[in-house]
């Protein structure tokens, strides 16, 4: 018997198909300026969707480009190119049927084939894509082969059965799979436009995009401007008609072009968060955003001995002030945390952390005991340093807990770093304490929790355990994961490997007449077609 | 280093400007290779990122880029690529443009906002100047004294955020940022933001200078022989005045044409001094050669350039 799934969320949509594109409640009285301007922080790396590694550029490609499926304002999955799916029943293969009328901004149709070309030129390692690991996330018949050499590309798990039918074999039955395809390094590229302007493709004058905008401008660390496509499949759903993202590489003058009206969605530096809120209420906003900020701690050979004592580990994550962190450094509304995974991914069931109900006193006194079983103490100080990347709330943060830790004798010796050398640090085990923030790639558990398997690339404070290994493979083809990874999270408060600190929210001004952007997304995907600006 | 005798009736001027731009050679190749090996001996490199790459991934990388090779194999193809193509290799981060694309984008946006706030740094800093000097010890003379003090303590990444403040937020005049050739507005905040400091330093050295050139004999001379005060001023006591200033202007037109960082960033104006402090950050080893470079062989041609206006404005100089 073949499923013919599709997600719950696809299922109720194909009835309801009013909520594709701009979904603008009856009675609206639209702006004549249908435009919106958005801030980017840094110029664009590439707008090549299998190239692109940055948040800022996923913004910019995915509104270019799009994939199988979108999500819509809540973070469900709503169709794209693909309009359902159907899933075997060893759960491996999936069948995408495309949308027959999805076009290319040359009226081309989308194909099958270019989802084909696209996947296999990301694993393919001659594209040398630094995101050529997510085929191997999510999985894909021979995707981590493929990426180290051993295969062609031409083997991978995906093939066009037709035009308009996709068909994916992973090694493994992945219920997320679904969610991973909203993922820009997954979208489709043109391999007759590829091949005829190489790495040229992406400059306005080259590139073909079967997103719901085109790009009309790019002028690096400046500008990106973007206009409506005719030939997008919803273009008559698309109330913006132009879309642009101006690179203001400071924060606090980025707001000032904000305030004097010259963009319709800014970042509030850290801090100012209740100052504007208090002033412009319909305007500065506070979500939660998917990453976890945190010290992580080497637990490696080359780490510090007194790190390998669970004692000392827990004694620095009690001792950790969080409120003084979210309510008096970062005031934005971002939530003190205890454990690993951001409290609002999707179906996570916060597990009951019990040194999370204490209050900061208990967690102090317990911090001191501990410290003393250990033979620490104002006595026999313990001695550590703070690696963090140079950022101004990391240094806030950094100095909070230097004087957190001082009366309990641990002297936190803080060592302040350009990111590229922190990272190499991080990778090369050379740190006692690393400021460290993961930012979740899908809305789903697993983005957080495989990071500290033993067999995860980023485990760079090598904290290795064997049933928390056990646990989060067994969570891959279990029915239900989110007990599993209740219970990883449970071991990740025993062992405590590292600090957890506070779970990101997304704080921003936006102009209280744009409309459409993401209201209970924790990933914070937004997409130009669903937005509109209404008349004031 | 010894250079053959010029042949009889070869100006000497043509034979000094050859020297120095054979000089030039060798001290552009040393730049290269000093540049080159620094930016190596940094931690990290430009596909340093949180995710360590798949070994295949991170060699095939390193293979596109000639970061497989030795060391000196990697300068010496990276000095051919100059020299035989004028190409500075491919960006390392930004993967869908050239170093020389980089440049040709950047450059023309910090070279215009540069060269107007020279122009305003030197005619309003001369003037400035030379005015508190005529009249020194007057309240003329304090306030440009007032003012080039000001100017010089208050850095400019103090004054563009208040530009902005001003100009743009409460006022409305001026675009807060961004950049268009065709459309001046764009231009004013970041010339102001630059031009200040160099002009508070022309003022200061234009001033001491001055003082000191009308306390000289040839200036008492004049004066003596009844010539009236203005064309003491324009006609003996300026160019010898403008001397000290001229040294202090060749480094600083380099440096303002290359563009500000400070300008850069606050003004969003996508110039070339952001790019280079970017591809130190980012390790984009090309963009960073590709820039000192750019820099290095301007300030080279300035510095030869300000020796020659030094011989045409004082006769006591001589090749």
């Amino acid at each position: 018997m073949k499923l013919t799934t599709a997600l719950s969320a696809l299922a109720l949509l194909a009835a309801t198909p009013a909520a594709f594109a701009a979904d603008i409640p009856e009675g609206t009285v639209l702006s004549e300026n249908q435009t919106y301007t958005f801030w980017l922080l840094d110029a664009i790396k590439s707008m090549d969707p299998q190239i692109n590694t940055d948040v800022e550029g996923s913004d910019i490609v995915r509104n270019l480009f799009e994939g199988l499926y979108n999500e819509d304002a809540k973070g469900d999955l709503i169709p794209g190119v693909a309009l359902s799916h159907d899933l075997s029943d060893d759960g491996l293969t999936y069948t995408f049927h495309l949308r027959p009328e999805a076009k290319w901004s040359d009226g081309k149709a989308v194909t099958a084939g270019d989802f084909v070309y696209a996947w296999q030129r990301l694993a393919d390692p001659a594209t040398a894509s630094e995101y050529a690991w997510y085929m191997e996330l999510m999985q894909v018949v021979n995707a981590s082969k493929i990426t180290a050499g051993e295969l062609p590309p031409s083997d991978l798990g995906v093939k066009a059965i037709d035009d308009h039918t996709l068909e994916v074999t992973i090694e493994t039955p992945l219920p997320y799979f679904p969610q991973m395809l909203v993922h820009g390094s997954t979208f489709p590229v043109r391999q007759d436009v590829l091949e005829e302007f190489g790495s040229d493709w992406t400059k306005p004058e080259n590139m073909v995009s079967n997103g719901a905008y085109t790009l009309s401008e790019h002028i690096l660390g400046e500008r990106v401007e973007m206009d409506k496509s005719a030939t997008y499949w919803d273009a008559d759903k698309t109330v913006m008609t132009h879309l642009t993202a101006l690179t203001i590489n400071d924060n606090n003058q980025a707001l000032t072009r904000y305030l004097a009206g010259e963009l319709d969605r800014v970042q509030i530096p850290a801090g100012q968060y209740p100052r504007l809120k208090a002033e412009y209420p319909d305007e500065a906003t506070s979500l939660p955003y998917s990453c976890s900020y945190i010290y992580n701690m080497n637990l490696s050979d080359k780490g510090p001995e007194a790190l390998k004592d669970v004692r000392v580990r827990k004694a620095l994550s009690y001792a950790m002030n969080r409120d003084i962190v979210v309510d008096n450094i970062l005031q934005g509304g971002q939530r003190a945390s205890y454990n690993w995974t951001h409290w609002a991914t999707a179906g996570f069931v916060m597990p009951d952390i019990e040194y999370s109900h204490w209050t900061q006193e208990e967690r102090t006194a317990k911090a001191k005991e501990l410290l003393a079983e250990a033979g620490y103490g104002p006595d026999n100080p313990l001695d550590l340093t703070l690696n963090y990347n140079t950022d101004e709330s990391h240094k806030k943060i950094a100095i909070a807990a230097q004087q957190f830790y001082r009366p309990l004798g641990i002297n936190l010796t803080l060592n302040n770093m350009e990111w590229k050398v922190h990272t190499d640090r991080m990778q090369n085990q050379d740190f006692d304490l690393a400021r460290y923030a993961w930012c979740g790639d899908y809305n789903e558990a697993s983005t957080y929790l495989d990071f500290f398997t033993s067999y995860s690339g980023h485990n760079n404070g090598e904290f290795f355990n064997d049933d928390y290994d056990a646990i989060m493979k067994e969570s891959k083809t279990a029915a239900d994961p989110q007990p599993l990874y209740t219970q990883a999270e449970q071991i990740l408060a025993t062992e405590m490997p590292f600090v957890p600190i506070y779970h990101y929210a997304k704080v921003d001004m936006i102009a209280s007449d744009i409309k459409g952007l993401p209201t209970e997304n924790v990933m914070q995907t937004w997409y130009g077609k669903d937005l509109y600006r209404v008349a004031e | 280093m010894k250079f053959p005798r010029p042949p009889i009736g070869t100006p000497h001027m043509i034979v000094y400007i050859l020297k120095r731009l054979a000089i030039a050679i060798p001290t552009l190749l040393l730049l290269i290779i000093f540049s080159f090996l620094l930016m190596h001996a940094a931690p990290g490199g430009p596909f340093t990122q949180e995710r360590e790459l798949p070994a295949q991934v991170l060699a095939n990388l390193n293979a596109k880029y000639g970061l497989d090779q030795p060391l000196w194999k990697q300068i010496v193809s990276y000095i051919w690529g100059i020299v035989a193509h004028f190409d500075f290799g491919p960006s390392f981060v930004y993967k869908d443009r050239t170093v020389n694309e980089i440049i040709a984008q950047g450059f023309p946006v910090t070279l215009t906002y540069g060269f107007v706030s020279f122009l305003v740094a030197v005619v309003a800093g001369v003037t400035l100047g030379a005015v508190a000097a005529v009249k020194h010890n007057t309240i003329i003379d304090y306030f440009a004294v007032g003012v080039s003090i000001g100017a010089q303590v208050l850095p400019n990444f103090v004054m563009a955020p208040i530009l902005v403040i001003v100009f743009t937020l409460i006022l409305g005049w001026l675009p807060g940022g961004g950049w268009r050739f065709s459309d001046p507005s764009y231009w004013i905040m970041p010339v102001i933001a630059l031009s200040t400091s160099y002009m508070a330093s022309i003022a200061r050295i234009m001033r001491s200078s001055m003082l000191e050139v009308l306390n000289s004999n040839h200036i008492r001379t004049a004066r003596a022989k009844g010539l009236p005060a203005h064309r003491v001023i324009l006609r003996h006591a300026l160019k010898p005045a403008l001397l000290p200033v001229i040294s202090y202007l060749g480094p600083a037109f380099v440096s303002m044409i290359t563009g500000s960082v400070i300008v850069d960033i606050y003004f969003s104006t996508g110039g070339i001094g952001k790019a280079f402090v970017d591809s130190a950050l980012n390790r984009d080893y090309a963009v960073m050669m590709g820039v000192t470079i750019l820099v290095g062989a301007l300030t080279i041609l300035f510095n030869l350039v300000v020796d020659i206006v030094y011989g045409w404005i004082d006769p006591k100089i001589r090749y």
